[in-house]
């Protein structure tokens, strides 16, 4: 394989919590936040990575390390080979310019108080001295290619709809020419209709510049479209890593099979009893040893709860791996075999 | 009503059990016709008859209202009991696990599934025959998502109910509706059963609407998008509100405001309705 343009080893957060003076002084062991628990993740050059999952599976949290906005407790993220968790200060300022990110809400993500121009602008002033002429001439080149007309240089965020908010959000994060551009949940303050404008637009960006996307969604559809490969992601961990097209159709991992069976589709033929997973999401604090899915999995072993399952290849699915001790045995199940009764496994 | 987000509507401050009792607590006062305003549940208030408070009042009245001043009646403690014996049995019915426990909770000791379900408790305990619900399951995961959907279809068979579902999610709707209507700027613009609205939608936003959900991979080619956006409410265009953005406009439509509600041409149900001219043409819309 070449070269990633991004490589996470392991990485890892932890978010130690506030404890009593009482529990520091009797000594008890400090509860922990494990949001990102050793995750390995590759973006190719060129590539759109989707990162679906629930609240609280920390996807935000690796997008937010992958842009050094936190700072890893663990593990190594290489950007062209060389780790960047090491790397402070102002030789950061370079690697920077590579990585840019579109929060999730366009609202406060912008500076109300600022013209479209400052904002956009406001990266390559970061980057060196530019007169304020050369700066508006070279925003207004930026803006066209996020799909907004060069005219609307000095207006304010209010003045741009919901979707304009957020092509400005992308003409921001366009502006230093990055390889890689982190987008979380780029999308889902959209309705239907411009939602198709916006991941359109990301699509023919991502064509014509070379874009790196890592696109981080709890929104299946647009990861469907933009993305090349997906990850799931459940409790800091990542459960099946694949092709989009592989692991939407057909998913090994249980997780993925409940998630996307629990998808409600515009279909009305589609209504049927879906698959549910019984329970919700639990805490990411100090988990249980063995498979973080294991407490709502309705394939449950014992093996599960007791030993952690590490990504892996599995016969007939190459370039597809997936983190289930039992993935060869239910990862022919289609997702509709799963609906009401959970079928019974021949005992092997 | 369910409203969108059960963190922002439920009261912070108060259990679970309080909350749900005042619903229940209301009810019971309706019904015994003790609650000023509300004579009989068949003759609802009318708010348009109520005293306007004068400003000299809302100058001079104090910030924090009194107990004593408070029209409702606290119930008795004999009642009490009874009360917190219905608030199970509404607890029971959106099915919390352990409602015992559930009971001296604050909302923020909640999950978001149990908050809305705890939302929809309260909703119900009005004995309503007509549950709002804006957009209940938007702030929910997925999987938690279908728990709640599933809940609410059980739901309206058990206790004899109808819903409005208002959502975005035109998955959503599919899963719950029967029949549907697609909103436009301030009209219904497309209404029927909900199959023939999504298999045939007979209004030029309803099928471009439907044409933009992404439901391929970008190998498939670019997603059809519906160009511009949602006209600002305060300046309207003339005509029909949809005909800037509409691929079948014709020179008329900028003109004549467009039909109300019409049997659409050629539509499989004689109940499905569209407020457009031209509903044969969206058959062929480009």
């Amino acid at each position: 394989m070449t070269e990633a343009l991004v490589e996470t080893v392991d990485v890892e957060k932890l978010f130690p919590l506030t404890q009593s003076l009482a529990d520091t002084l009797a000594g008890r062991e400090k509860h922990v936040i494990h949001a990102v628990d050793g995750v390995s993740l590759q973006v190719q050059k060129g590539e759109a990575v989707g990162l679906i999952g629930e609240s609280g599976s920390g996807k935000t949290t690796l997008g937010w390390l992958i842009a050094r906005l936190h700072d890893s407790t663990g593990g190594k993220i290489l950007f062209e080979g060389v780790d960047i968790t090491k790397v402070k200060g102002r030789d950061l300022r370079p690697w920077r310019k590579e990585v840019q990110m579109v929060f999730q809400d366009p609202v406060s993500s912008l500076d109300p108080r600022m013209r479209a121009w400052q904002i956009v602008g406001e990266p390559i002033q970061a980057q060196g001295p530019i007169t304020k002429a050369q700066l508006r001439a070279r925003v207004a080149e930026i803006l066209p290619h996020a799909g907004l007309p060069a005219d609307t240089l000095d207006l304010y965020p209010h003045e741009f709809s919901g979707g304009g908010r957020q092509r400005l959000s992308l003409a921001r994060a366009l502006a230093l020419d990055p390889k890689l551009i982190i987008l979380d949940e780029p999308t889902s303050a959209l309705d239907v209709a411009v939602q198709a404008q916006v991941l359109n637009r990301l699509v023919k960006l991502q064509r014509d510049f070379g874009l790196s996307y890592l696109l981080i969604t709890h929104n299946v559809a647009a990861v469907r479209y933009v993305a090349d490969r997906v990850a799931v992601m459940y409790l800091g961990r990542l459960a099946e890593v694949g092709p989009v097209r592989e692991v939407l159709e057909h998913p090994l991992h249980p997780y993925t099979k409940a998630l996307l069976a629990a998808l409600p589709v515009p279909e009305v033929r589609r209504r049927a009893a879906r698959y549910r997973v019984s329970g919700e999401v639990p805490t990411l604090i100090n988990p249980p040893p063995g498979c973080r899915f294991a407490g709502r999995c309705p394939f449950v072993i014992d093996r599960c709860r007791v030993e952690e399952p590490l990504l892996r290849v599995i016969p007939n699915h190459p370039n597809h791996t997936v983190a289930c001790h039992r993935a060869e045995e239910i990862g022919d199940l289609p997702p509709e075999e799963l609906i009401g009764e959970i079928p019974r496994l021949p005992t092997s | 009503m369910v409203f969108q987000e059960p963190i922002n509507s439920l009261n912070p401050a108060y259990r679970i059990k309080d909350q749900i009792a005042e619903a229940i607590h209301i009810r019971h006062l309706r019904e015994s016709g003790k609650e000023k305003g509300l004579v009989s549940p068949l003759a609802p208030y009318d708010y348009s008859k109520r005293d306007l408070p004068k400003a000299a009042e809302v100058l001079t009245k104090p910030l924090v209202p009194s107990l004593a001043k408070r029209k409702m009646r606290l119930p008795l403690e004999e009642d009490k009991e009874k009360l917190l014996r219905e608030v199970l049995e509404y607890l029971r019915l959106v099915r919390i696990n352990d409602p015992e426990t559930i009971l001296g909770l604050y909302p923020h000791e909640l999950s978001g599934g149990m908050r809305q379900r705890v939302m929809i408790a309260i909703a119900l305990s009005g004995r309503p025959s007509l549950l709002i619900a804006d957009e209940p399951t938007s702030a929910l995961d997925i999987t938690i998502q279908a728990q709640v959907l599933t809940l609410m279809k059980e739901l309206m068979t058990e206790v004899n109910t109808s819903i409005l579902f208002i959502s975005h999610d035109l998955g959503v709707i599919a899963e719950m509706a029967d029949a549907v209507g697609v909103m436009y700027a301030g009209h219904i613009v497309d209404l029927g059963p909900v199959d023939h609205v999504y298999q045939d939608p007979r209004h030029p936003y309803t099928k471009a609407l439907m044409r933009s959900v992404p439901n391929r991979y970008k190998t498939d080619g670019p997603l059809p998008s519906l160009p511009g956006s949602v006209p600002n409410l305060v300046r309207l265009p003339t005509g029909c509100t949809f005909h800037p953005r509409c691929p079948i406009a014709r020179p008329q439509c900028s003109k004549d405001p467009g039909p109300a509600l019409l049997p659409a041409e050629g539509a499989s149900s004689s109940q499905h309705l569209a407020a457009c001219y031209f509903s044969r043409d969206v058959l062929g819309m480009p």
